[in-house]
């Protein structure tokens, strides 16, 4: 299996530990161009796209394999083998999150520290948890996903074309940002926002930093406090930032949390 | 509104409140700044309603979503969206279906986004039966793809159960082989005894005794040959024959003969018709007289004679046998010539393991011809083999 095809990887920076950024659901590797520069100086770095995203071999994707978060968390073990130098810290957004809590649990000690940015671990309320959804709200995305992919290649054309002048291989990624088989994004989306990941979080032992945005529908500042309760060695740091994306939108504030959590691996500085 | 003149082009701010889609301009975060009177005719909220609240916070649930997990990140990367769906709720609950477009503006205080929104409910309709139709098509073609793989499998189950049958039959008609040609041997001393001790002086007794073991013996290397011939017709080579010219009336005359001691309780009658040679293997044709003469005096009336019929003509011959009876069921008729094809099952020491017809007509094709059989209640039955 060439993993550099199947998952787009690329490798980048210079450090004694990696830093193994991981997107989340809707994107690719892209959403890390505001975040990720700022830990090439110290930071042995890799990127890779979730399969069925981005640049990810299509071809790759197993409905059986990824039909839970398990196949995407046997991938980024597999990805963590063959890139990682030393201490390896996985950054994962959103549903990465919790994939990169499961390749932990897979394979314990073997990841040295989490970045968790706008993670949960159950989207849909129960009884005593506040995902901050409905079952409901979770079919109508499906539908609103439907909606959009009989107008998706055309809605894309006009972004590539003004697409502005940037080295090829970043265009490319840029170009792809959002786009995925239809039917991909709708089984990815199940499978993101129907899964529950209480159970496996529950106490994980590892080094974690919580990035939590101050207001986020997808993961409300109850779910990142539910975190930090239950992860007992958890920091959690509240980025004041509107919307899912604080790396995109807010990447300084994100960029100061992760210093200072990630500088007992860091290189010291030139 | 303002008004102008003829020919001079409406100034921007009338543009706006007048465009024919709706548009609203709002910051980085969503929060709208202005929206055109249209935006809020549509959705049934005032512009003062409107202003300060977020775009994003005007869309059902999955539409939210969408924006936080595509739209925005897509705004950002690339600073413009187009034509994507939305469904906005209306004041009063019910869904506004619009195609969004968003680009992005600098400003000397920060950075806006311009949206235009196209309401679509209709067309929206449209391509909701289309993506309802290719919803269908895909779940038919699943279905038909599991029932053909479905299909492939029994297929695969069932020549794996063949073949396990063939071996199965082929193990049973070796062991038929080789248990038939391992009794020749004990049979054939049985015999060679028995005469022996018949040449000396018996009692009436001992004599009838005598006369039950070589018949019963006799009876069952008859079996033996045929069990033997049967299983060389279907696991070996095929019969083999040694045809020469042969006087046929006097063969089965010879035949006739030696049938009247093996069965005393029959009466046996021989005809022979035309004048001629033939050129046949006459052990088998003994063989084939044997097996119907056989099969006659199991089926047939004892109490009329059993006719065996040798014909000679121009380029045929023939031998025929014929009983007096009850007719052989049609629902036999199909299969009789096939082998463990049974009359009846009646308990008679008489029946044999159902080898005999199969037999005769393997001896009539192996001579380059056939056996026929017509059977009714008044006539009686009539097999001929036709060489």
């Amino acid at each position: 299996m060439d993993l550099r095809h199947r998952n787009h990887v690329r490798v980048k920076g210079h450090g004694p530990s990696t830093l193994v950024f991981s997107h989340g659901f809707g994107c690719n590797q892209a959403m890390w161009n505001y975040l990720a520069p700022h830990f090439l100086e110290r930071f042995h770095v890799v990127l890779y796209d979730l399969v069925g995203a981005g640049l990810s071999d299509l071809s790759a994707f197993d409905k059986t394999k990824y039909s839970s978060l398990d196949g995407y968390a046997r991938d980024l073990n597999e990805i963590v083998d063959a890139y990682a130098e030393g201490p390896v810290i996985l950054v994962g957004h959103s549903v990465s999150a919790m994939i990169g809590t499961l390749a932990d649990r897979f394979a314990p000690g073997r990841i040295a520290a989490h970045v968790m940015i706008g993670p949960s671990p159950r989207y849909i309320d129960t009884e005593d948890y506040v995902g901050g959804f409905q079952r409901d709200d979770i079919e109508d995305l499906l539908d609103t996903l439907d909606s959009n992919y009989l107008g998706w290649s055309s809605a894309m054309a006009p972004v590539i074309m003004g697409a502005p002048t940037q080295p090829a291989l970043s265009t490319e990624l840029t170009e792809s940002f959002c786009r995925t088989e239809p039917d991909i994004a709708r089984q990815f989306a199940r499978v993101t926002f129907l899964s529950d990941n209480r159970h496996d979080v529950q106490g994980l032992a590892t080094p974690v930093l919580i990035l939590q945005s101050s207001d986020d529908l997808i993961a409300p500042v109850a779910v990142g406090e539910y975190l930090h309760a239950v992860m007992p060695n958890s920091t959690y740091r509240l980025v004041d930032n509107v919307g899912h994306c604080p790396h995109m939108s807010a990447p300084q504030a994100c960029a100061a949390a992760m210093d200072a959590f990630l500088a007992p691996w860091a290189a010291a500085d030139a | 509104m303002r008004s102008w003149r003829r020919g001079q082009l409406p100034m921007p701010d009338s543009l706006f409140d007048s465009a024919a889609c709706a548009l609203a301009v709002t910051r980085e975060d969503g929060t709208i700044l202005r929206v055109n009177p249209r935006l809020s005719d549509w959705l049934g909220f005032s512009a003062a309603e409107l202003q300060g609240r977020r775009f994003q916070d005007l869309l059902t649930m999955g539409g939210r979503i969408f924006y936080q997990t595509h739209l925005a990140p897509m705004l950002r990367m690339h600073g413009s969206v187009t034509e994507v769906k939305l469904d906005i709720r209306h004041c009063a609950g019910h869904k506004v279906t619009v195609l969004l477009n968003a680009n992005q503006r600098q400003q000397p205080d920060g950075v806006v986004y311009d949206l235009a929104l196209f309401g679509t409910t209709d067309r929206d309709k449209y391509e909701r039966e289309l993506l309802n139709a290719r919803k269908l098509a895909e779940a038919l073609l699943q279905e038909k793809t599991a029932t053909e793989l479905a299909l492939q499998q029994a297929q695969a189950e069932l020549s794996e159960a063949y073949a396990i049958a063939q071996r199965r039959a082929l193990f049973a008609e070796q062991m038929v082989a080789i248990v038939s040609h391992d009794l020749k041997n004990p049979l054939t001393a049985i015999r060679m005894a028995s005469d022996f001790l018949q040449r000396g002086e018996r009692t009436a007794k001992e004599r009838q005794l005598l006369g039950h073991i070589g018949q019963s013996s006799e009876r069952a290397q008859r079996m033996i040959a045929d069990l033997l011939d049967f299983t060389q017709a279907r696991v070996g080579q095929g019969i083999t024959i040694k045809a020469v010219p042969l006087d046929l009336h006097n063969v089965i005359q010879h035949a006739v003969d030696e049938l009247r001691v093996a069965f005393p309780a029959a009466t046996l009658v021989h005809h022979a018709e035309g004048l001629g040679q033939a050129c046949l293997d006459a052990d088998r044709v003994q063989q084939i007289i044997g097996n119907l003469v056989a099969n006659s005096v199991a089926y047939g009336d004892l109490l009329q004679p059993i006719t065996v019929t040798s014909r000679l003509g121009d380029n045929a011959c023939a031998v025929a046998v014929h009983n007096h009876g009850p007719a052989i069921p049609e629902s036999l008729l199909a299969g009789l010539f096939e082998p463990m094809t049974r009359g009846t099952d009646q308990g008679s020491d008489v029946r044999s393991v159902g080898l005999g017809l199969y037999i005769v007509r393997e001896l009539a094709r192996v001579h380059g011809g056939d056996v026929a059989v017509s059977s009714c209640a008044m006539a009686g039955t009539t097999f001929t083999v036709m060489f």
